[in-house]
């Protein structure tokens, strides 16, 4: 079969496991993999880890119907700690001249600009409250992991149904709008 | 015109977190530069009190970019520790890991970081300034690069199992062998790097006449290079003695042994930065600057010891009469190197005995002390334990190549600003130039520091008073 009609979900989590709360991402990926692990989305999902978004992600997304970008983000960035968001990433806002790390509509953009293509994409992040040295997560943070690793796995699997219901169409000519489930966060 | 001083806060397109103080004498020109590094070091601390074998996947931590140099020179440390002969295919399958690991780090420097600066010119808009104006004028330059990437992190990922932090270099060897299909993949995909390698070497010659500017006054002047070299003196990352030159191209040390680092270097710190600044002490403190890295190691070395290699070995030895001085061509440097690698790794790969099943030699500490020294991309890398009886980390000391090229660095930063900076403001041109010159060095301030993590620059320019002229910073 050819792969290029395969559904396929890239999970990228980033950020740094040895600086407590950033590393919750890393934390969920390994829940997600006990979670998978012998199910039909095993073979469909691969988890990529990462500390940052580099250019050459433009290309492994490319290889995806689908991608969920998982991270910590900081207080300052808005919520109390713990808090779950679930964002469509839409729009490639937020180039940053900074190469070393991109942002994820900036991997997505360099994606459409070098392969003329970018999957559907969602951001999925929690907010942190403790960013210094250490292998633990904060107290809210930990209470929060399970609802973070039940958002992406809902989120799985809508989009398994979804890229499903397009096999053997081919990705370029796909809509993209129709049938992507959206992400939504409680009001 | 008042004195002042300017600050470039962050400085961007490097692996850290700095940022940069222009001060200006009465008549508006720059009289001294420094470059500061803002994070504070603490992974030696850390350290002490964990069992020494879990030293090379704690250290591998320090850097994201980097992780298997640190892996090596913490692997080596530990074998010494052991007091064992790694088996010899450990040894060569180290050295591929390393030679993935430089051709991976140099291509993110070259392709992602620096070659907005070449390929659209110090000039360029800052807003296009980056991977996406490099994909948007050159997409193949750009495809380029992250397949390059690409083929060092593969090669990672399929000897150590994954590409960040893998834990496959151990005390005493590596901790799988290499299967023939892991090979035979990795050969397959050779041909391509090779190509483009090849081609971007060739671009990047033809863009030099363009930097004749910046080649003059980027980092030009006389310091000592220092590198590991072979017994044959060729270029070498994993082991070997210790070399140095100075300016001239004359050897000033030789077979110097890496365990007795602390002789023939010192380190000092400065208040305004957590940067430690290495120096060669037998000529003692600021004399003893020397470089590391890339341009460094093709100063010291005499061969490269692969046919295309050498070649442009020796058209780079031309470019100077003496050692080649300007810090401009650490990106020569780092093409030739890349090329370097990919033949060597073929080389490693048709070795009859690189599918040995012996990778791992396995003791009991035996000593209490040891050192490990290996060429990281960004230059020599050293790591220093001290055990006690049993087996546990009491003392570490990690000497990085961005730290011994910190003086240099500072002498960079000054020389470009005396040549570019005038006034009190700063032009995008002038503060891409400043950024530019510390990007020639790669420094990776995560490394240098021994923090965790990622951290942006910043330049300020500052009356003799401490006055604020202008402070820029870019994300």
């Amino acid at each position: 079969m050819n792969s290029r009609f395969m559904p396929r979900i890239l999970i990228i989590v980033y950020g740094n496991p040895m600086r407590s709360d950033d590393g919750v991402a890393w934390r969920a990926a390994e829940l997600l993999e006990r979670k998978f692990a012998g199910s039909k989305i095993e073979g469909e999902v691969e988890i990529l880890r990462c500390h940052q978004l580099a250019p050459e992600l433009a290309e492994a997304v490319n290889r995806f119907e689908a991608a969920i970008f998982v991270d910590a983000r900081s207080a300052g960035a808005g919520g109390e700690p713990g808090e779950l968001r679930c964002e469509d990433i839409l729009t490639p806002a937020g180039k940053s001249s900074f190469s070393h790390q991109l942002s994820p509509g900036a991997v997505l953009a360099l994606s459409r600009q070098l392969f003329g293509a970018s999957p559907r994409a969602y951001a999925v992040t929690l907010t942190g409250e403790c960013f210094d040295h250490g292998d633990s997560l904060s107290p809210a943070v930990e209470a929060a992991l399970p609802a973070l690793v039940a958002r992406i796995d809902s989120l799985v699997r809508q989009l398994r149904l979804s890229v499903g219901s397009l096999k053997g169409i081919p990705r370029r000519t796909r809509s993209r709008t129709k049938e992507s489930p959206k992400c939504r966060n409680p009001s | 015109m008042k004195q002042g001083s300017i600050v470039i806060d962050p400085v961007t397109r490097i692996e850290g977190h700095s940022k940069i103080t222009l001060h200006l004498n009465e008549d508006g020109r720059v009289e001294e530069a420094r470059f500061h590094v803002t994070q504070f070091r603490g992974f030696e601390k850390l350290c002490e009190g964990r069992p020494f074998y879990e030293m090379p996947s704690l250290m591998a931590r320090i850097c994201g970019i980097c992780p298997v140099s640190h892996l090596i020179a913490s692997a080596k440390a530990c074998d010494s520790l052991l007091a064992v002969r790694i088996p010899p295919t450990a040894d060569k399958l180290r050295r591929i890991f390393g030679l993935a690991q430089v051709t991976q780090s140099h291509a993110l420097s070259l392709f992602h970081l620096s070659s907005p600066d070449l390929l659209l010119g110090m000039d360029a808009d800052p807003a296009k300034s980056n991977i996406f104006g490099v994909a948007e004028k050159n997409p193949e330059l750009a495809l380029d690069g992250i397949r390059l990437r690409q083929f060092g992190q593969r090669i990672i990922e399929r000897l150590g199992g994954k590409r960040i932090h893998p834990a496959w270099v151990v005390p005493g060897g590596v901790s799988e062998p290499l299967t023939e299909a892991n090979r035979d993949a990795i050969l397959f995909a050779l041909p391509d790097a090779l190509a483009i390698a090849e081609r971007t070497l060739e671009w990047f010659k033809g863009t030099m006449e363009k930097f004749r500017e910046e080649i003059s006054t980027f980092g030009n002047f006389p310091t000592l290079f220092m590198g590991i070299v072979k017994k044959d003196n060729g270029l070498t990352f994993y082991g070997g003695k210790i070399r140095i030159v100075d300016a001239s191209g004359h050897v000033v040390a030789d077979d110097l042994d890496p365990t007795d680092y602390a002789d023939y270097i010192g380190e000092k710190v400065e208040p305004w930065s957590y940067l430690k600044s290495s120096y060669y002490k037998p000529k003692g403190f600021p004399d003893g600057v020397y470089r590391v890295g890339p341009l460094a190691r093709l100063n010291v070395a005499d061969r490269c010891g692969t046919p295309r290699a050498d070649q442009e070995l020796a058209e780079f030895h031309e470019l100077q009469r003496t050692a080649v001085l300007s810090s401009f061509h650490y990106h020569h440097a780092r093409l030739i190197e890349i090329l370097y690698c990919i033949e060597r790794l073929e080389q490693l790969l048709n070795d009859p005995e690189i599918l040995s099943k012996h990778v791992r030699a396995v003791a009991r500490p035996n000593a209490l002390e040891g050192v490990g020294a290996a060429e990281a991309p960004r230059g020599t890398l050293f790591h220093h334990y001290k055990i006690d009886e049993q087996g546990l980390i009491r003392w570490v000391n990690l000497i990085i190549a961005t730290g011994q090229n910190n003086l240099a660095m500072n002498r960079s930063v000054l020389q470009v600003a005396k040549h570019f900076v005038y006034g009190n403001r700063l032009t995008p041109g002038m503060l891409n130039r400043v950024e530019a010159v510390i990007r020639c060095y790669d420094p990776c301030l995560s490394c240098s520091t021994h923090a965790f993590g990622e951290m942006p620059l910043r330049i300020q320019l500052l009356s003799p008073g401490g006055e604020v002229l202008d402070d820029v910073a870019r994300a």
